[in-house]
């Protein structure tokens, strides 16, 4: 059993163990990507889907929306975007001695190109998610503000009277 | 005997301490922060991130989030063991409870508020007697009424049918409001904090606040009254001249318009959908074109003295207008004050003799 001595350390070294494990590593606002993946994903997801008038993939959170389900339902996919996205930055150092997010937009997409050739799987991968946090809903952390809805014309929320349904319908009198 | 008695003791008194230092330690810990502190557990970066950029980024995040033990706890529990929802979200709970805290700045829009019919709670809603007779509730009810509840109907009321008599489930739901703050406030949105307008009246016409949007519970999100739709609509045959007024997109939301009954002659002429028709209440008749805010005060709803706005005291017909037989003035009227016409009592038209003082200018 713990003497008093004894419990009082072992309570303050816990304490200390847990705060300085809260603070461990540095301070990324992503669950899984860090933010060098964040800066070459970007470049790639802002190639398929640039601004126009209308914001780009990543302005639309499309980062946020791949990060988020990497952690969750895509858990399945992390070693393919860690791979792949090591791959994107192997090239472009090589292209043009620089890492992908630093590169030029012409540069950008000539990489993005590259990859899609080279490793089809993981572009594949990344439009297809993309895609998704483009066009799907907010909730999921991607399409911010809806902004791929308003930019389809869709009137999200759509103005609707409260249902009214007959309940009594197909009962017997 | 009695050193155990003395370890249960000091054990105790530990634990003690812990909580109670743990509880301020940590308040502190996130005060000190701004937030930043909060978001170390990254599941809430983002709505941290967003807070920095709104209208109450002066504010700590306990100024209006509870943060007692319990939840900081339960906080920790999410965060050890992976189960964060996909998005974070407020629970009703949390609602309700911070709604107190809304009020300690926000005393005069929440004192407004609660004198409104937009303070309804769920027991005036859910177990009102006179509406269930004659609807089954559902849960669509919950798109405008209680939108923050996670949960069907059946599991606010029963029983479910037209006969009653109904009751809450939860009694302790009886007088918690429907509409809370937050139906309408999206409080980590985007905006500048409130400052003295430099201009007492704006010639640029009434803002859009970026904070104003609509909590749609199938999303799980507001969206901005500034994106939100203002839908055209029929008096009969004819379109109608709505106000662009964009923040009244925010009443439309629930004050929503019917789509026609099929084969009934506005569906098959594609008249629709109809002003007046369900909850909508867009003024049609000699109010055509106007607001919703034009008349209503945003948060008690009390158009109370809005004719002054616009009319002189007396009608061209000698009335006063706040008399007249509308329901303004009862609501036992027949004449609804948002859509009456000249004539619904000048039936054969405006009479010669009125017509000749309106041309004359008196």
């Amino acid at each position: 059993m713990l003497n008093r001595r004894e419990f009082m350390a072992t309570s303050a070294l816990a304490g200390a163990a847990v705060a300085a494990g809260c603070k461990a590593g540095s301070r990324t606002w992503y669950r899984f990507l860090s933010e060098h993946d964040v800066g070459s994903l970007t470049a790639i997801c802002d190639q398929i889907i640039p601004a126009d008038e209308f914001p780009s993939a990543s302005q639309a959170c499309v980062l946020t929306y791949i990060d988020l389900q990497l952690t969750r339902h895509y858990r399945r996919h992390q070693q393919a975007y860690l791979g792949g996205l090591e791959q994107a930055n192997l090239l472009s150092r090589k292209e043009f001695g620089v890492e992908l997010a630093a590169a030029s937009p012409q540069q950008q997409f000539a990489i993005a190109q590259a990859v899609e050739k080279q490793n089809p799987r993981f572009f594949d991968l990344v439009r297809s998610h993309t895609m998704q946090g483009y066009y799907g809903s907010p909730r999921h952390g991607g399409n911010r503000d809806a902004v791929s809805w308003r930019m389809l014309g869709l009137d999200e929320p759509p103005v609707r009277g409260r249902a009214q349904y007959d309940f009594t319908a197909g009962r017997k009198p | 005997m009695r050193r155990f008695l003395f370890m249960g003791v000091i054990a105790l008194c530990s634990l003690a301490l812990l909580a109670v230092g743990g509880t301020y330690g940590a308040n502190l810990y996130y005060a000190t922060g701004h937030g930043t502190n909060c978001a170390d557990c990254h599941e809430m970066a983002d709505n941290v991130g967003v807070v920095h950029a709104s209208r109450h980024r002066n504010a700590g995040c306990t100024d209006c989030h509870e943060a007692s033990l319990a939840t900081k706890l339960r906080h920790i529990r999410v965060h050890l063991t992976g189960s964060a929802p996909e998005s974070i979200r407020l629970r009703e709970a949390d609602v309700q409870q911070m709604m107190g805290n809304c009020q300690k700045c926000h005393r005069q829009e929440y004192a407004g508020w609660h004198a409104g019919p937009h303070s309804a709670t769920y027991s005036e809603i859910f177990a009102n007697a006179a509406h269930n007779q004659k609807r089954r509730l559902m849960d669509d009810c919950f798109r405008c009424h209680g939108m923050y509840f996670d949960g069907a109907v059946r599991d606010v009321v029963q029983p479910q049918n037209t006969t009653g008599p109904w009751h809450l489930t939860r009694p302790k739901m009886a007088d918690q409001a429907t509409i809370p703050c937050q139906a309408c406030h999206w409080i980590h949105r985007e905006g500048s904090p409130e400052t003295k307008p430099a201009e007492r009246i704006s010639v640029a016409g009434a803002a859009v606040h970026e904070s104003v949007g609509f909590y749609d519970r199938r999303e799980q999100m507001h969206f901005g009254a500034a994106m939100l739709t203002i839908p055209a609509l029929y008096d009969g045959a004819r379109v109608l001249k709505v106000s662009p007024d964009q923040r009244q997109a925010l009443c439309y939301q629930c004050h929503a318009p019917r789509q026609p009954e099929a084969m009934s002659i506005a569906a098959t002429n594609h008249w629709e959908p109809q002003a007046g028709s369900g909850d909508d209440r867009t003024p049609m008749g000699v109010h055509e074109g106007l607001s919703c805010l034009s008349c209503h005060n945003g948060h008690n709803e009390s158009a109370q003295a809005s004719c002054a706005t616009c009319h002189p005291a007396m009608s061209h017909c000698g009335l006063q207008v706040e008399k007249m037989d509308t329901t303004f003035a009862s609501k036992a009227s027949q004449h609804n004050i948002h859509w009456v016409k000249c004539t619904d009592c000048h039936r054969h038209g405006v009479p010669q003799v009125k017509r000749s003082v309106m041309a004359a200018g008196q």
